[in-house]
């Protein structure tokens, strides 16, 4: 790597062991993480609840229920994409590098991460235009069942079908 | 749109008919902005001239109410409005297609028309005071409802006593909408002062002022493409659009490329470098080139 850093995910809350029952108590944010189509160069907490005010329009886009809201005055147009099965949301946040932690970091070139909060929905938005199965960020799904296929491994039956296959183009 | 007389379709309104347009609070940065038409026989004319409408900014408050009042019982008189939404005010003027705010108003008076016509009034003249050129403005009108005579006119408001009359119900019903507006943000520190909404209103300036907020710039009550909010957008968060990117111009080029794409599946990266990563799946394959994935290894 040049000089980019590198980086560790904690998944654990403070980064210290816990029991199964703490893990259960992350805090679950499904359905009030949002993705906007815009950049605020802001990090930290707002009172996002009480401006930020989703509705739904009643009406359906390529099997999605679509969401209207508004942000600095644009009209957004939004829907609810559960995480697929097999993945979770998380909500990371740069672990502070306390005195415990020197050690681990001391040549500065490594990040860790960890979990603040997770989530198993998400809302994503377009600005002026109705959520449809071209987005982008819904498209970025695909690639999990491309993957999964791709590394799946090969069955006797799965090569003797290729053979078959290949040996017919032939 | 609406108006308390659309159920019964008087006598009068198979004789020729003549309507006035005209509107209220396009320059307040504040609140909807209110199309209201009213319309007579021709035969009444003389009559409305007698009913003292004068221009509705001329009039006080409280004698505007009573002549609306007085228009409303009036069985010879028809009347309806078209209240256009900060929120639709906004989001059209900042739509990737910015539509402006003389096209949103010709809409909106023609959307009048539309209805009054589809009432089965038959309207012959139609008084409607000047927006943008009030040549094409007409061509337009004419264009569009070639059975109608347009006279679009500068101040037909105090010209003519049957745009006066419109604009009375205009300002009303966009006076009443602002008292009893209910905000749709539930912060608490909120209130309804906002004077008359004119950028140069103390009150109005003074509710700007406290309203501001650093994430969410302000309620949605504030029209936020209006020039008047450019100065309060200086102190708070920077927010770059995606859909700015193509057409910006001049200071903020150089920030639309600096945006950073959401839609990247990878982490949040650090300061340094949402400034400067834009996820776009560059040089990969076009699978992932379409989906803008990018390969983060580092983060």
């Amino acid at each position: 790597m040049e000089q980019g850093t590198q980086g560790n995910i904690v998944v654990r809350r403070h980064g210290r062991e816990e029991s199964q029952v703490d893990e259960e108590r992350v805090v679950d944010l499904s359905g009030q993480v949002h993705l906007l189509p815009c950049s605020i160069k802001f990090n930290g907490p707002s009172n996002v609840s009480q401006y930020f005010k989703p509705k739904p329009t009643g009406i359906e886009s390529e099997g999605l229920r679509t969401q209207e809201a508004c942000f600095r005055g644009r009209k957004l147009q939004g829907a609810s994409i559960s995480v697929p099965d097999g993945y979770s949301g998380f909500v990371l946040g740069k672990k502070s590098l306390g005195k415990r932690n020197l050690s681990d970091n001391s040549d500065g070139s490594s990040n860790r991460w960890e979990m603040n909060a997770k989530y198993k929905s998400i809302t994503y938005w377009n600005h002026d235009s109705l959520p449809s199965q071209d987005d982008a960020f819904l498209r970025c799904f695909h690639w999990l069942s491309v993957a999964k296929s791709m590394h799946k491994p090969a069955t006797a039956e799965d090569l003797v079908s290729a053979a078959a296959a290949l040996e017919k183009m032939n | 749109m609406g108006s308390e007389r659309e159920a019964a379709i008087p006598e009068w309104a198979s004789e020729p008919c003549i309507m006035g347009i005209d509107e209220a609070g396009r320059g307040p940065v504040l609140g909807p902005m209110v199309y209201g038409c009213l319309y007579c026989a021709r035969s009444y004319q003389n009559t409305l001239s007698s009913l003292n409408f004068a221009d509705s900014k001329t009039l006080k408050e409280e004698k505007r109410e009573e002549l609306f009042e007085n228009l409303k019982a009036d069985e010879s008189i028809g009347w309806a409005v078209d209240v256009i939404d900060p929120r639709e005010l906004s989001a059209k003027m900042l739509k990737k297609s910015k539509i402006n705010l003389n096209e949103i108003s010709h809409d909106s008076a023609m959307g009048l028309v539309t209805k009054v016509l589809n009432m089965g009034v038959l309207l012959t003249e139609v008084y409607v005071d000047t927006v943008g050129d009030a040549e094409k403005y007409r061509a337009k009108l004419s264009d569009r409802f070639p059975s109608v005579k347009f006279v679009v006119a500068k101040k037909a408001d105090s010209l003519y006593p049957v745009v006066s009359g419109a604009s009375i119900v205009a300002k009303v019903t966009r006076d009443r909408a602002l008292r009893e507006w209910v905000l749709e943000e539930t912060a608490e520190d909120l209130h309804k002062d906002f004077g008359s909404g004119y950028p140069g209103d103390p009150n109005t300036k003074a509710w700007l002022e406290h309203h501001k907020h650093f994430v969410f710039g302000f309620p949605s009550l504030v029209r936020f493409s209006w020039g008047t909010c450019t100065p309060y957008f200086k102190d708070i968060a920077e927010v770059l659009w995606e859909s700015d990117e193509m057409d910006e111009d001049g200071s903020s080029t150089a920030n639309g490329k600096r945006q950073m794409k959401l839609s990247s599946f990878g982490v949040t990266t650090s300061k340094r470098k949402i400034e400067e990563i834009e996820s776009s799946g560059k040089g990969r394959c076009k699978f992932f080139l379409a989906r803008k994935l990018e390969q983060v290894t580092q983060f």
